[in-house]
């Protein structure tokens, strides 16, 4: 085949990064790449998630149907799933929850015997494998519940409140699926990715309006993108990215009867990606296993030399007009 | 009820093949692939890879309907190339690219792991 490759080198440069909570540039590449990558991101990278719950008792104030559901949405550590099987594709077992290598148990048990209202939550579930258990955000619930707002002492996601008397008693199987299936397995809260933009001020033009005009033109982004510097009294970019291609400062400045004041062109192989995960996996891990699964699809979507022709339209004949 | 099964968008069924090509009858060096189970995020990459190279005349992509779970590659090139080689040098460049960027990636976490 042809020696040439066309094959792009994108950069790619992190500016935060957190357990949950990515934000990183994307250069060198086009919106293609960056498009399918956020569409695996959300909807394509695996996970693990409570599939099948079995009801053993239930005397809550929920119906069965709705508790199942509350625990299907429920994160869990899925650190595991990329190298874990699809129960579908699973042959060592008949899909009763006991196979290793495609599920996990999960037994829940819950008696209120107090007078007190009790939380019944993602904490009170137990997992039959240590590495795939309730998504823990204690640390960040600490912070949020010593001003009191919470009532939720232990942490955890609350699945059902019982009232003396009241029992939950249940098994549940978790499995790996993928967002496309339903959006329980979306690893992701939020993915976005922005083009950057470049913005360049006229400043022939600029020094002609009065720093009155100046303020008002200013003012007239809805986000903060541009200020007055207070010594030069020089207008500025303060923030770029904070520009939200709205136009509101080219048409002030087409009302102010200065068209081309600013020019903000938006730079088309460069991206800036804000990627927020529900826990399940790292922010990092997540476009990592992204950029696997995409590997693979592609992979899938080879020719080989058994690759079909689906040229019926003449039988035979057509092979033979082929020279086949 | 009737509704078909969530699997069926992304699982190709037993006996069908995942990618199958079909030349065209009038003009040379044009074929349509269709891809079973795959959408836009396939669809775009590839046919943004392929008007990448220059042998390439045409090359566009479509999902022909929202319950049909494919997508249909159409790729025209001229005489010095043939579409089942450009398609497959899209996909090994498209490869090359993950690769790098995965690369990039981790060079970029460790660096910022090390400087913050």
């Amino acid at each position: 085949m042809e020696p040439q490759s066309y094959a792009r080198m994108p950069r790619v440069k992190i500016r935060e990064l957190r357990d949950d909570y990515a934000r990183f540039e994307l250069r060198d590449t086009d919106a293609s790449i960056a498009n399918a990558l956020r569409r695996v991101m959300i909807a394509e990278v695996p996970t693990i998630a409570i599939d099948l719950v079995e009801i053993e008792v239930n005397s809550s104030v929920l119906n069965d149907e709705f508790i199942a559901h509350r625990l299907g949405l429920i994160p869990l550590t899925s650190d595991r799933a990329m190298s874990m099987r699809f129960s579908r594709d699973c042959d060592a077992c008949d899909g009763d929850g006991q196979c290793e290598f495609c599920s996990v148990e999960f037994h829940l048990m819950a008696v209120c015997r107090n007078d007190e209202t009790q939380d019944v939550t993602s904490s009170d579930l137990i997992s039959s494998d240590h590495t795939v258990v309730p998504v823990d955000f204690s640390d960040a619930t600490i912070d949020a519940s010593s001003d009191g707002i919470s009532g939720n002492k232990k942490g955890g996601i609350t699945i059902v409140k019982l009232r003396k008397g009241q029992e939950v008693k249940l098994r549940a199987i978790a499995r790996k699926g993928i967002g496309k299936d339903h959006a329980k397995w979306s690893p992701a809260a939020t993915v976005t990715f922005m083009y950057e933009p470049e913005i360049h001020i006229n400043e022939d033009l600029m020094e002609s309006l009065t720093l009155e005009e100046k303020k008002e033109w200013v003012e007239s982004s809805p986000t903060p993108v541009f200020d007055i510097d207070p010594v030069t009294q020089q207008v500025m970019v303060v923030d770029a990215e904070a520009y939200t291609y709205d136009d509101e400062v080219i048409k002030k400045a087409e009302a102010m009867g200065k068209p081309g004041l600013v020019e903000i062109n938006a730079k088309q192989d460069s991206f800036i990606f804000t990627v927020e995960t529900t826990g399940a996996i790292k922010a990092s891990q997540l476009l990592l296993n992204a950029i696997e699964i995409l590997k693979q699809k592609l992979d899938a979507v080879r020719t080989s030399l058994d690759t079909v022709e689906a040229d019926d339209q003449f039988g035979e004949l057509g092979a033979h007009m082929r020279g086949g | 009820m009737n509704a078909p099964d969530r699997y069926e968008r992304f699982v190709v069924p037993e006996g069908t093949k995942k990618v199958s090509f079909e030349r065209d009858t009038k003009i040379m060096d044009a074929a349509s692939f269709t891809i079973e189970r795959e959408e836009h995020t396939i669809g775009n990459i590839i046919r943004m890879q392929l008007h990448r190279d220059p042998n390439v005349l045409f090359a566009g992509y479509k999902l022909p309907h929202p319950l049909q779970y494919k997508i249909i590659i159409r790729i025209h090139t001229n005489s010095r190339s043939d579409p089942m080689g450009a398609y497959n040098q899209a996909i090994n460049d498209l490869d090359k690219e993950l690769d790098h960027l995965k690369n990039a990636f981790e060079a970029e976490m460790v660096k910022f792991s090390r400087d913050y």
